[in-house]
């Protein structure tokens, strides 16, 4: 099988290297944006045509993949930054009523549809690509917690932590510095499946024009707009399509056959 | 016994615990509208009239608890409030929509369950080689791609290139099953990622189950390899995975919001989204509290189900 895991792992940054590059690098190469033309016009000077308001797809498309990229980045840390703590706090506290007290609404709130929780949200606010990160993150929170805690418990259950505790170690000290750190694989392994969940949450959200401006340079924007001149001018919604499907396959591949590789179990 | 039973207790308290979760965060909407809700709501022209109809529908003169204890005493009778926009109920919303969407979720599941079933046992007998590869590639990469960006790509390849199906359900209204053709890109993509999700549950589950000692034992009294499989290490295989397949009940409904948008179909979904875009707060909350609850039911179920097919799960696992 080891063959076939480094086949993956190779597939896996073949097809996340181009849209992870472009979204990356691609602002620094857009340049100056021209006259608008016409919209939905091929050639005329335009790579990849025009799009529904006569920008260049192309230079849309240099653009469009920063947000998506960034927004989850900073979603998943943002999930991780408030789990983290209330998992540890409920892994390592003996008092019973505190962990319920922390755990037991997440419990409650796992099982509301993510999407659904966040189209809730817009229709009261209209959340901004900040407002989207900390939605996206607020609906990742509960499973996050409840698998950190999950690793927690188990490590915090170990003699050693008993030993810390008898030698006057600080809380701090015990939590972070053992507990934390013998958790950091799991972690590792759930931060992979939890990016191309929130890859995935911020794309279906922007194309459903939450947290987004409705003429944004967004890959998923691009896509939601431009579905109006399929007929005319498909490049203007296929190029960032096949953008967000490499960048969520690829992601998914490579967590994958990297995390194999460190001898985890495979996830179902 | 007792030990199921406690379970389907237990079980039960936190679906009633979430329903009644599910009813105060949607309520709690308007509540967090910042500053007066009716000026809010009323968006880019304020006009006076119009607010004063708004805090009329929504009845905001009331305190807070009052308006709760109302609307959710309405919900067990159907009653939704009336909708802002249009001043209709909003139960007639969710009975306009709720064919197209029952269709498409009936199909679908109807299409997963053996697909999903079928395929994992297949790459799990054939483990190691070029179908189990192939198979469990395929899952691996479609699993994580979102159905808007599958869904186009699909459009533009089978209808627009090929033409071999219409590219959306426009024009077909609510009667989506006298156009069986235009049913089949929706039913696809909201298929895709559930469907990779369930076979690779149902291979990583049957391969731990056919190595175990039980199956060799049944292997050796001589009991056919359909019957060990299908009887003896699928249940099994099925128990761990009931987490995992009530995140599939999560996808599917978010799917079905995307593919309904996609499609153009007059669903549940489409219903919601317009209401979004309008800040129609009663049909929203309307909308939110029948997804939601059925997300607690169905979670409920699988929970259920899984448990009733193999209760000693700790055993085979």
């Amino acid at each position: 099988m080891t063959r076939l895991r480094t086949g993956r792992f190779a597939l896996g940054v073949a097809v996340v290297a181009v849209p992870l590059l472009l979204a990356l690098l691609g602002p620094l190469f857009a340049g100056e944006p021209g006259p608008r033309g016409a919209s939905f016009t091929l050639g005329d000077g335009h790579w990849l045509g025009t799009d529904f308001v006569g920008r260049d797809v192309w230079q849309q498309v240099l653009h469009g993949g920063r947000p998506v990229v960034l927004t989850a980045l900073a979603a998943t840390a943002l999930a991780y930054l408030v789990a983290l703590p209330l998992a540890l706090l409920s892994a390592l506290t003996h008092r019973r009523w505190l962990e319920e007290l922390l755990m037991r609404p997440l419990d409650v709130l796992l099982a509301v549809p993510s999407l659904l929780l966040i189209l809730l949200a817009a229709t009261v606010f209209s959340p901004g690509a900040v407002g989207l990160a900390l939605l996206v993150a607020a609906v990742n929170v509960p499973d996050a917690a409840r698998l950190v805690r999950a690793a927690a418990t188990e490590a915090a259950a170990r003699p050693a932590v008993e030993a810390l505790r008898m030698q006057g170690e600080t809380w701090w000290r015990i939590a972070v510095g053992y507990v934390g750190r013998s958790m950091l694989r799991t972690l590792a392994a759930d931060a992979g499946t939890r990016l191309t969940g929130v890859l995935y949450l911020v794309a279906t959200a922007a194309f459903l024009g939450v947290g987004v401006a409705p003429d944004a340079a967004d890959w998923a924007v691009m896509v939601d707009r431009n579905r109006t001149g399929l007929f005319v001018q498909p490049w203007a919604v296929v190029v960032p399509a096949l953008l967000i499907v490499g960048l969520t396959m690829g992601a998914n591949l490579l967590f994958d056959a990297a995390l194999e590789r460190t001898g985890k179990e495979t996830r179902p | 016994m007792s030990g199921l039973r406690s379970f389907v207790a237990r079980r039960l308290l936190l679906g009633v615990a979430q329903t009644a979760a599910v009813v105060l965060l949607v309520f709690a909407l308007t509540e967090m509208l910042p500053g007066d809700a009716a000026v809010a709501l009323a968006g880019d022209q304020p006009d006076p009239a119009r607010i004063e109809a708004i805090r009329e529908a929504l009845r905001l003169d009331r305190p807070a608890v009052e308006r709760l204890a109302d609307w959710a005493a309405g919900l067990p009778h159907g009653d939704f409030g009336t909708s802002l926009a249009s001043g209709r109920p909003v139960a007639r919303y969710i009975a306009d929509g709720f064919g197209p969407t029952l269709l498409l979720a009936s199909l679908t599941v109807a299409l997963l369950v053996p697909l999903g079933f079928g395929l994992g046992v297949l790459a799990a007998r054939h483990e190691g080689r070029l179908l189990d590869r192939l198979v469990s590639s395929v899952t691996l990469a479609v699993y994580a791609v979102p159905e808007f960006a599958l869904g186009v790509l699909l459009v533009t390849v089978l209808a627009l290139r090929l033409g071999w199906l219409p590219p959306t359900a426009v024009g077909y209204g609510t009667d989506l099953l006298g156009h069986p053709a235009a049913l089949v890109l929706p039913v696809l993509v909201l298929l895709a990622r559930p469907v990779c999700s369930l076979v690779r549950l149902v291979r990583a589950g049957m391969i731990d189950a056919l190595a175990s000692p039980y199956v060799a034992q049944a292997r050796r009294y001589g009991v056919s390899g359909a019957r060990v499989r299908y009887t003896h290490a699928l249940p099994n295989a099925l128990a761990p995975a009931a987490q995992q397949l009530a995140r599939t009940i999560d996808w599917l409904l978010c799917g079905v919001i995307v593919v309904e948008a996609l499609y153009v179909i007059p669903g549940l979904g489409t219903v919601l989204l317009n209401a979004v875009a309008e800040r129609d707060v009663p049909v929203v909350q309307g909308l939110a509290v029948v997804f939601g609850v059925l997300t607690v039911v169905l979670n409920l179920a699988a929970d259920l189900v899984a448990r009733r097919l193999a209760p000693r799960s700790g055993v085979a696992a």
